[in-house]
Parts: structure tokens; C-alpha cells; sequence
């Protein structure tokens, strides 16, 4: 016969299929008739099999029933933890051996019980010593593999690790019906570690958790002569997908805690005293999994249970708030139980919640800085095939207010594109960067899907603005530059503008020059109009406007455009009647550009970082030394009517730099002809410099406007066959069309910001 | 020695096996079925149980001349009770001895096949007859038969075992569960197995 130990040279592939559903539970193997013989087997030997993919698994021998060769359907039902079996691929017959499985006298195992669904309580080892033998009995079993139910079987082992025996099951033994079957006393260590799920730029949270769960073990006699109370609460404050329960997942497996996850909602209950008793009795099986090793109980969205109590509708909820504070720091006594809240909004949990004892620390885990972010990415990524030319920096630097969720979606993306375009369908498709800024286009940042004042921007290049090079230039220098050479700025000592005032007369590319200059930084951009801030509820345009800002305080670099800001805020004074509105929106504003500090909950990175000076920044990288440097918001306005503007805006230190955009003088003129009329078939006569020459006091809407009346004019003469627009079509729309601007207006404009000093000569 | 007489011995073997296999079934299927009755008469308790607990005793000035009637009533219905979780530890007790009469059976035969598999080979058990199927498919349908059993007297023991007077609701649902036990398993299995063998058996 086939010899028994050793590997066979390379055998035949045996293709790998799903297992017969009525073969569930029966640990059998299905080979051919061919493949038996080989390999020496008769009916319900154990065969060993080593999987492709990692780990072995133990099956006994039985004949296909088709009898077909080239087949092996396995039941894997005593498998080792690492293994996944896929039933895909293909098998070499040498992966399988039959061993030899002498009838064991003794077996040591470890049950993994299941969570039992009514009763609690921790089921009695009699039942649990039965339901083992029942699972294991005839069965071959293998040191370090795991036993599992089959799913129907009731009972409540769900599974059972094989530990030792006598004779030892190295290799394998039977278990027969006089087996005596035992439980070890402590868990099996996990020598192998299971696929560790990394955190990246969660450390700081991640050790503060840590820290709560080991110490208790680690130095149970120093806190007792300390004679201290560990803290066993911690709440958890951050936008969504920022990592919260991810978090807490891995710190739990880390620390080889149990743990017990549930939402907020899921233990609403409709009868009145459903809830708490949901409460009690989740509370209840902490207690008892705490009493077995460390656990931690998980608490996602805190805000949904225990809101605050005290508004007369809200009755029950606040008989849930009771309950809960009751559980977490009652009577009853020093809990032993780990409780880790999660939640979005923590001004909406009741306060009572938010002290030592029941959540004694709070951690802020914000959007993450650009550092945070590229930790996550290659987290994310490590376990793809990226390929190397792919610089994480500079894709984190991209990923403006991206949290840990956005990210994994993008890599996601990315790998769906290279999947479907690589060109030969392979096993593994290498990323690369195309396949990300593919994917860029897809996943929108999710703290930036629902700003107020999302805008698409057709992309203008600043060539495309005919004149205004020093307009230009002083944009650039005041927005473009400090994003792109922080430290130079900072050598000099200038500090972030805060907000542009674009004014001047109307239709002199005032906005076209913002979206030049939102199409050339890349930063997120938000443009806020009357409309979407003005609502019919008092107090709505506030909140607006404030929730505007802070979206982009969390996706920065931002801009914030208020178009037309004279129309969202006038000035405060005394004389108005009505538009309270526009008083709230301008202290709002203020407030935002130039306030006192940021919420608490927006906070980002390490609290230690705010605090830095500049100074200390320098020892750091340039990157992140840059998204310090950038850290808020800058306001671009835009008016026509800048003296109806409130002082205090226009005051340095808020809207400091005030830049006026004139209308086109004749050189500026002449470029806005060019560009205007670079799209139309212009006749070989039609001089430009003189219509720029005869255009006085032209804005460049009315430059664009002659120039399209000319074309029109050439079509109307020239019926629908025209081809060329000559010179005599510009000069009859000339005749047509006046300048909209006048004198008068210009020289207000020009002498609005020129005020003297010479009233204040009593002073 | 020819592979003939072991294999000759595992096939008496085999012959053995099966007949039993049929009897214990007919005893199998006549315990469930007895049990059935039972359950009902265990629902309508507790559904009396249920109703003697919800009603409000002093409020029925007829019966203010009884005082511990309630107690009384709920006495006698729990020792009804009783009796009839004593019958049904008697029909679970069949079942046990059912199950174990076929697995010891089985493992006779699974011996005899083990004294004699080196020498048989494996071809030969792979190969049906006309009037037989092969000595491989009859072996796995003894295990099939023998996993059944065990896996439903489990299923039926732990139902059994969940009553608890404390919940009534559990225990008037006790006769769908246990149909429902039987209905999720394949309830024709042995009886098809023994139709396959039929031809074999008769040899």
C-alpha cells in the first residue's frame, strides 16, 4: 500500500467543490476511486488534508457517489483556526495523508459556548460536558484543531478546541464512546495571532483604552493599596466613520477581552419598562462575562438611549437615563465591567452621564490631519498590491477631510477599477495611482456630502480673464501662496489671511476670478448664497451658517464664498426696522472669523498639537507642518455695494485684505476682446485695438455682450450661411449698446476706502 | 485467504444490521407519535395554569367561602402536570434505548469492516451489484441512519428539557416545536435507506 508518512510527489489536482449539503456535519471527504487507492485508504480512515491557503483540516475517507476521480468535496468541520477553506481552486493529491488515529483514553478540550439566546446564565458544565461528548463522539479529532456545531444542533457548545490527550492527538486519535472527555482549565494561548486589524492615527485613544483594560490585571494589589477605583468608563465623541467601534474592537481583541457590542437603538423596547429591562439585562451578562476574564461592554449611539432628561414628552427616555445611571454607578456598587460609549452629538447625552464614575474620560477622536490620514492609508492598504509608485503622502494630502471610513471606501474604488481594467484578467491586478484618482472622482469626503452650499465649478484657468494682472497676482499672493509655501511665511512672520473682499462695479469678473481661484487651489470650496441661508424659523440662518463653517473647518484648506454679501448682511444700526436676521448672520460671522476658540468636538489630531507654537513646528515635517499652518477657514467676498458693509467686518483681523477690481482699462479691454471673441470666426479687418480704443467705460460683461450682438448681427444679415463677422457688425452694435457704467460710479468706488484722517485731528 | 469470505462477512453482517435498523424504527416512530397527545394535554394545562393566575380571585363573592382554593386548584393542576412529564420521560426513555440499540449495532458492524478492510481492498467495496448496492454506500447509510437518530433524541431531549412551569407561553408552543422538529429532519430517511436494501436484505 501507498506509504503512510511523508509527502507523495506532486499527485494529480483534484478540483475542490462545495461539500453535499447532506454531508454537513459529517466530517467526510469524498474522494474518487483512483485517489483512494492512491493514497492507501479505506472506508472512514482520517485523512489529513493541508489547505492552499494556510491551516489542515481532518476528514475521513468515503467514496464519491459518482464515483468520479479528479474531485474532492470536504466537509470542514475539524479544521485548524487559521484555516479558510474556499472551495475554489484545486487540490494536489499530496496534500492529503491518510494518518494513522489510534482510540484516545482521555481528551482535554476547550468550549467555546454559545451565546445562549433566552436564559441567561452561564450554562452548567454537566450540560456542557454532555453536549461536548455528544459533538465529538466517533469522531477523529486533531491536537490545535477546533470542532465546530454543526448549525442546527442545539446546545450550547458552539464550538470546541482540542488541547491535549492521552495519547496525545498529535496527529490525530479517535474519540471513542469510553473517552473521557475534560475541559482545560484556562483558554487556549493564541499563539497565533489572528489577522490584526492596525489602527492608524488612533494611538493616543487606542492607549487610553488599553490602559483601562490592563491595568486592573496588571497591578490588581498597587491600585488596592492605593486604594483606588479604576475608571471604567469612557466615551467616545467623533464624527461618523472616524474609527470609533473600530477602535474598540481591536483594543478588545488586543487585550484579549471579551467583548459585548450593542446599539443604542436595539434595546429601545415598545412596552413601557422594555427598555430597562433591556438594559439591566445586557448590563446583567456583562457582569457575568466580567467575572470570567477582562470584558468590555460597547455602547453605540449613546445619544439615541440616553438623551437628556427633563422636557415633559420625553418621559420614557428619561426612565431609560435613570436606569442606565443606576447600572453605571449605583448602589449597587463597583462594577467591574468596562463601558465604552460612542456617540455623534455629546451636547445631546444627559449630563449626569459625563461624570467620574460612570464616564470618567472623554475622548475626542476628530477628522483626521494629514499625518492620521496617511497612517489609515497604509493601514488599509497594506494587505492590497499596490504598486510602488503610489506615494501614500501625497495621496493623503489629497484626501482633504477624508475620515478612516471615506478612506477605505477610496481604496476600495480602487481596486474595483483595477480589478475591471486591468488588461489581462489576472489573479492579482496591481493598484496603481491612475486607479485612485479614478476613484477619487467617485467617493465624495462624507462630513462634505451635505454642506450647505455645495457647488460644481466648470474649471477657468486665470489665462481665460482678460487683464486685471495685479487683481490677479494680489489673490494669489493672499490665498494661493500661503497654502503652497507655509514656511516661507511663517520665516517672515505673516499669518493667514483670513478673509478677501473682491468690490467693484458690477460685471468686472468679480466671480470669475473666485472660480479661477477655486479652480487653481485645490482646497474645498463652498459658496453660501442668500438662499441657503436665510430660513422662515428664527435662529435657522445661525445655525446654517455656522454649520457651514464648521464643515469646512473640518475639510481644511477651505474657502467659504459669500457672494453678494451685501444682501446677506447689511449693517448693524440702530435706524433698520426690520431684518433682525441680518444682525444674528453678522455676529455669526464675526464670531467664526475672528472667535474666541474652536468646540471642543471639533478638535483634530492630538490635543497636544493645538496648543504648539510655531517655533516648535519647525522640527516637524513639512507636510504636516503645512496643515497646521492652514488650519482655518478663509472667506472670500464679493460685493458691489461695499459701503453698506458693517465696520467691524472690514476691520484687519476679518475681512483684512479689500481688493478692488476696476473696470478694464484699455490694454485689459483689449485682452477681454481676445478672449472673448476666440471662439468666433472674426473677419481678417476687425481690429480689436480699436474697438478697445472706442469702448470707454466698458465693463467686461458689456464687452461679451457686444461681441455677441455682433455675431448675432452677422447671422441676422447675412442669413444662417454666415461664416465671418466683420468689422461692420461691431460697429453697429456699438451704436446699440451703452456702457453701463458711468463716471460717477467709478469715482465713488474709487474713494470709498480712501477715507483721511483729517476729522480726527481733535482726537 | 481470497477476499472473498471477509467480504462475505461484512455483507452478514450488513444483513444483520438492517432488520434491526427496521424494527427500532417502527418503535421510534410510534414513541413520537405518543408523544404528541401528550404535548396537547400539557398545553391545555398550562393554559389553565395561565388563566387560574390571571384571574382575580377576590372578586368573586362565590368563592370568598373557599379561601385556599386558588391554592388548591393550582396544586392539583401542577400534579396533572406532573403525570404527564412522567409519561413523556417515558416515551424519551424508548427513544434513548432506541438510539443506543442502533449505535451499538452499528458499531459492530463497523468493526467487522475494520477487522477486515486490509484485506477486502477498496475496489471491491466500490462496486455495486444488481441485487445490491455496494458494501461503501451501505456503510454510509448506516452512519447516516445512526447520526440521525442521535441528532434528533438531542433535539427532542433539549425541547423536552426546556419546560419549566415558570413559562407558560414556552410550554403551549410545545406541540408545534415538536413537530417542527420532525419535519426539519429528513423524516423518510430510514425508510428510504431500507427500501434500497430491500433487494440486498432478501438475498
Amino acid at each position: 500500500m501507498a506509504p503512510e508518512f511523508g509527502p507523495l510527489p506532486e499527485g494529480p489536482l483534484l478540483k475542490l467543490l462545495p461539500s453535499d449539503s447532506k454531508d454537513r456535519g459529517t466530517q467526510r471527504c469524498r474522494l474518487g476511486p483512483a485517489a483512494l487507492r492512491a493514497l492507501g485508504a479505506h472506508l472512514g480512515s482520517a485523512v489529513k488534508i493541508s489547505l492552499p491557503d494556510g491551516g489542515s483540516c481532518l476528514c475521513t475517507a468515503w467514496p464519491r457517489r459518482d464515483g468520479a476521480d479528479g474531485f474532492v468535496q470536504l466537509d470542514p468541520q475539524c479544521v485548524t483556526p487559521e484555516a479558510t477553506v474556499g472551495f475554489r481552486g484545486s487540490l494536489s493529491l499530496s496534500r492529503l495523508l491518510v494518518v494513522p488515529c489510534p482510540p484516545l483514553r482521555r481528551l482535554t478540550v476547550w468550549p467555546v459556548l454559545r451565546e445562549p439566546a433566552g436564559a441567561p446564565g452561564a450554562p452548567n458544565p454537566a450540560a456542557v460536558l454532555e453536549a461536548a461528548q455528544e459533538l465529538l463522539r466517533n469522531r477523529p479529532v486533531s491536537l490545535g484543531h477546533v470542532v465546530t456545531a454543526p448549525p442546527g444542533a442545539p446546545g450550547p457548545v458552539a464550538a470546541l478546541r482540542i488541547v491535549g490527550g492521552t495519547p496525545s492527538p498529535e496527529v490525530a486519535g479517535l474519540v471513542t464512546p469510553r473517552t473521557r472527555i475534560g475541559f482545560s482549565v484556562e483558554p487556549p494561548s493564541e499563539a497565533e495571532s489572528q489577522s490584526e486589524v492596525l489602527l492608524g492615527g488612533l494611538s493616543e485613544a487606542a492607549d487610553s483604552l488599553r490602559e483601562l483594560l490592563r491595568l486592573p490585571l496588571r497591578y490588581p494589589r498597587a491600585l488596592a493599596a492605593l486604594g483606588l477605583a479604576v475608571p471604567r468608563g469612557v466615551l467616545l465623541v467623533g464624527p461618523p466613520g472616524v474609527g470609533k467601534t473600530q477602535l474598540v474592537r481591536t483594543v478588545a481583541r488586543e487585550a484579549g477581552a471579551e467583548l459585548l457590542a450593542v446599539g443604542g437603538p436595539a434595546l429601545q423596547g415598545t412596552r413601557p419598562g422594555e427598555t430597562e429591562e433591556n438594559v439591566r439585562r445586557v448590563f446583567q451578562r456583562a457582569q457575568e462575562l466580567a467575572s470570567r476574564g477582562p470584558s468590555l461592554l460597547f455602547l453605540d449611539e449613546l445619544d439615541a438611549l440616553c438623551p437628556r432628561r427633563g422636557s415633559a414628552h420625553r418621559a420614557p427616555e428619561s426612565r431609560t437615563v435613570a436606569q442606565m445611571l443606576t447600572l453605571l454607578d449605583g448602589i449597587n456598587g463597583d462594577r467591574e465591567v468596562v463601558v465604552v460609549g460612542a456617540t455623534n452629538r455629546p451636547d445631546a447625552l444627559d449630563p449626569a452621564l459625563r461624570r467620574p464614575g460612570r464616564f470618567d474620560r472623554e475622548i475626542v477622536i476628530g477628522t483626521p490631519t494629514v499625518e492620521q490620514r496617511k497612517a489609515i492609508l497604509q493601514v488599509v492598504t497594506s494587505k492590497m498590491p499596490i504598486s510602488s509608485r503610489v506615494d501614500l503622502g501625497l495621496l493623503a494630502e489629497m484626501t482633504i477631510g477624508y475620515v478612516g471610513a471615506d478612506l477605505t471606501a477610496l481604496c476600495r474604488e480602487a481596486a474595483m477599477h483595477a480589478l475591471l481594467h486591468s488588461e489581462k484578467i489576472q489573479e492579482k491586478p496591481i493598484i496603481d495611482e491612475t486607479d485612485f484618482l479614478e476613484a477619487f472622482k467617485k467617493i465624495q469626503p462624507s462630513s462634505f456630502r451635505s454642506v450647505i452650499g455645495l457647488m460644481d465649478i466648470k474649471p477657468i484657468d486665470w489665462e481665460e480673464i482678460g487683464g486685471l494682472e495685479d487683481v490677479k497676482l494680489k489673490l494669489k499672493q493672499s490665498i494661493e501662496w500661503p497654502l503652497k509655501f507655509p514656511w516661507e511665511f511663517v520665516r517672515m512672520g505673516l499669518t493667514q489671511p483670513k478673509g478677501v473682499l473682491l468690490y467693484g462695479p458690477p460685471g468686472c469678473a468679480k466671480t470669475t476670478l473666485v472660480r479661477a481661484l477655486a479652480t487653481s487651489c485645490r482646497c474645498s470650496f463652498v459658496s453660501v448664497s442668500g438662499a441657503d441661508l436665510f430660513s422662515p424659523f428664527v435662529g435657522d440662518s445661525e445655525k446654517a451658517l455656522s454649520q457651514v463653517f464648521r464643515q469646512a473647518r473640518a475639510n481644511t484648506p477651505a474657502i467659504v464664498f459669500l457672494d453678494e454679501i451685501d444682501s446677506i448682511l447689511g449693517a448693524r444700526s440702530i435706524s433698520k426696522t426690520g431684518c433682525d436676521v441680518q444682525e444674528r448672520v453678522i455676529s455669526v460671522l464675526l464670531n467664526e472669523l475672528d472667535g474666541v476658540g474652536l468646540k471642543t468636538i471639533e478638535r483634530r489630531g492630538s490635543k497636544s498639537t493645538q496648543q504648539g507654537k510655531y517655533k516648535e513646528l519647525k522640527q516637524n515635517e513639512a507636510v504636516f507642518f503645512r496643515e497646521v499652518f492652514n488650519r482655518s477657514v478663509m472667506i472670500v467676498a464679493a460685493t458691489n455695494r461695499p459701503d453698506t458693509l458693517d465696520d467691524a467686518l472690514l476691520r484687519p483681523g476679518r475681512l483684512d485684505k479689500v481688493i478692488y477690481i476696476p473696470p478694464p482699462d484699455i490694454k485689459g479691454r483689449l485682452s477681454i476682446l481676445k478672449v472673448c471673441t476666440k471662439t468666433m470666426p472674426v473677419g481678417p479687418d476687425v481690429s480689436l485695438e480699436k474697438l478697445a480704443a472706442e469702448t470707454c467705460f466698458f465693463s467686461g460683461a458689456d464687452l461679451r455682450n457686444l461681441c455677441k450682438e455682433a455675431a448675432l448681427l452677422a447671422l441676422q444679415e447675412n442669413g444662417l450661411e454666415a461664416t465671418t463677422v466683420e468689422e461692420e457688425h461691431f460697429l453697429k452694435s456699438l451704436e446699440t449698446i451703452k456702457p453701463s457704467l458711468s463716471q460717477k460710479d467709478l469715482t465713488l468706488y474709487e474713494n470709498l476706502f480712501k477715507k483721511g484722517f483729517s476729522n480726527l485731528e481733535d482726537i | 485467504m481470497t477476499p472473498d469470505r471477509p467480504l462475505l462477512a461484512v455483507q452478514e453482517a450488513l444483513r444483520k444490521c438492517f432488520p434491526v435498523v427496521e424494527e427500532q424504527q417502527g418503535l421510534w416512530q410510534s414513541a413520537v407519535r405518543d408523544c404528541q397527545p401528550l404535548l396537547a394535554s400539557l398545553g391545555s394545562l398550562a393554559e389553565q395554569l395561565q388563566a387560574a393566575h390571571s384571574l382575580r380571585w377576590e372578586e368573586l363573592p362565590a368563592l370568598r367561602a373557599f379561601p385556599d382554593l386558588k391554592e388548591r386548584l393550582r396544586r392539583k393542576q401542577l400534579a396533572a402536570g406532573d403525570a404527564v412529564l412522567d409519561q413523556l420521560g417515558e416515551k424519551l426513555a424508548t427513544l434513548l434505548k432506541v438510539r443506543d440499540t442502533v449505535s451499538r449495532q452499528v458499531e459492530r458492524v463497523f468493526q467487522i469492516y475494520e477487522q477486515h478492510a486490509d484485506i477486502v481492498g477498496i475496489d471491491v467495496v466500490l462496486q455495486p451489484s444488481a441485487v445490491s448496492p455496494s458494501v461503501a454506500d451501505m456503510l454510509e447509510w448506516l452512519q447516516d441512519i445512526e447520526r440521525h437518530y442521535r441528532s434528533s433524541y438531542l433535539k427532542r431531549k433539549y425541547l423536552l428539557s426546556s419546560i419549566q412551569w415558570g413559562d407558560l407561553a414556552n410550554i403551549q408552543a410545545l406541540p408545534k416545536a415538536w413537530d417542527r422538529i420532525s419535519k426539519d429532519e429528513h423524516q423518510d430517511l430510514v425508510r428510504d435507506i431500507l427500501l434500497n436494501v430491500s433487494f440486498f436484505l432478501e438475498e
